[in-house]
């Protein structure tokens, strides 16, 4: 029995994690042509959705405009390539550096941090940046594969495309019961580009 | 609800009265019901459309094509139970999602044959268009995000994934993928209407 769709029937209109399944084809078939019923006949519902599709335009616009980081798996950075856009790719092993840059016609920077990931459960990072000295962010609840033997980050781009010379240390840190662990630190040497 | 009460709340929609007064008026001379008539249906078949479709172009010719079908059958008579019109509607969405599927150019046929009868025809400019949003906007309560919420959303909405995409990218069950975007989609919600980040497209 779909729940939610049968909500609609006592409160007139759908959940939105209902019209968000729909919209990107999470339904089932009998599912989604109720949704299609329902959405024919009911504004209110319509424009819910309009409102999840303009979020979900915005996201999409934002990361084009390079203006989001995260950390993505290997496939979308291959998809992305494979779209035509211009990566620049970064590969550092545990307790390595790069010399790194952007150039302004590249579209994506990603850093490729090898790690081993084999039994952790949930992954955090500290960033330090040597244009705020003593400021550590915290970024929690890395998304990873532990089959992928690897972290790949994409940085906001409009935004490394202006910074001065400077040094990054990026620490993955496994998150267990008893504290964190310390699984690689990255260092990334980053130069503005030449007449930039 | 009897089916009686079903009827008669059917028969008493505003989409009901224009089809019934279209249906009722020599054809071609109830030019304000089917006015009132596409400028209800016409956002709800680009909805559709884009759904199905994934293509805004598709998507208004889709509604283009249904308006014209829909005022045609009722301007005839063709349509026995006017008050019926949004079961005609959808079921003309679904068939022309299925014939665009497979090619067929019968579409395109009719737009030609009535096109010029029906004043309106140009939908693709008179469709409502969603909100749009700052993206700066959007980006910043994105960077306000748990990593993992953000991952998610971005994976799912660069190219509008399904969950067992997105979940298959991050060793995640689809189940996973479906609770975490639905927690972050939430969350974005909230940023961006606090922040007042949305302004409307021009018609």
């Amino acid at each position: 029995m779909n729940t939610p769709v049968a909500a609609a029937a006592t409160t007139g209109h759908l959940p939105p994690d209902v019209l968000l399944d729909y919209w990107l084809h999470d339904s089932d078939e009998a599912t989604t042509e109720r949704v299609d019923a329902h959405l024919m006949e009911c504004d209110a519902c319509g424009h819910a959705l309009d409102e999840l599709v303009a979020l979900g335009e915005g996201i999409r616009s934002a990361f084009r405009a390079g203006v989001v980081s995260t950390v993505v798996p290997a496939p979308f950075v291959q998809h992305l390539a494979a779209q035509g856009l211009r990566l620049r790719e970064y590969r550092v092993p545990p307790g390595g550096s790069v010399n790194c840059t952007v150039a302004p016609d590249d579209d994506v920077l990603v850093s490729r941090m090898e790690v081993p990931l084999a039994g952790v459960q949930r992954l955090d990072a500290v960033l330090e940046i040597s244009t705020e000295p003593g400021v550590r962010h915290e970024l929690h609840d890395l998304p990873f594969d532990s089959r992928a033997g690897e972290v790949l980050h994409l940085y906001r781009m409009a935004q490394m495309k202006r910074l001065p010379d400077h040094t990054a240390r990026l620490t993955l840190l496994a998150v267990e019961p008893d504290g964190r662990r310390e699984l690689g630190r990255y260092t990334f040497h980053h130069r503005a580009w030449p007449g930039g | 609800m009897t089916a009686d009460t079903a009827a008669a709340t059917l028969a008493e929609t505003p989409e009901a009265r224009a089809a019934r007064q279209i249906a009722s008026a020599p054809p071609g001379e109830a030019r304000a019901a089917e006015a009132e008539l596409y400028r209800l249906l016409a956002p709800r078949l680009r909805r559709f459309g884009q759904r199905h479709l994934r293509d805004a172009h598709a998507a208004a010719d889709l509604a283009q094509h249904v308006m014209v079908l829909t005022i045609e059958q009722l301007r005839d008579g063709r349509l026995r139970e006017p008050e019926r019109v949004l079961s005609f509607v959808l079921g003309a969405c679904r068939l022309t999602v299925q014939h665009q599927r497979r090619g067929e150019r019968r579409r395109e046929e009719l737009l030609q044959l009535h096109a010029d009868a029906v004043p309106y025809a140009d939908l693709s400019a008179g469709i409502h268009a969603g909100p749009r949003l700052d993206h700066q906007r959007v980006a910043d309560c994105l960077e306000r995000l748990p990593e993992r919420e953000r991952a998610v959303l971005v994976l799912s909405f660069y190219d509008d994934q399904p969950s067992e995409a997105v979940g298959a990218q991050l060793g995640l069950t689809a189940g996973n993928v479906r609770v975490i975007r639905h927690r972050g989609i939430d969350k974005l919600r909230r940023c961006v209407q606090q922040g007042d980040g949305v302004r409307r497209a021009a018609a």
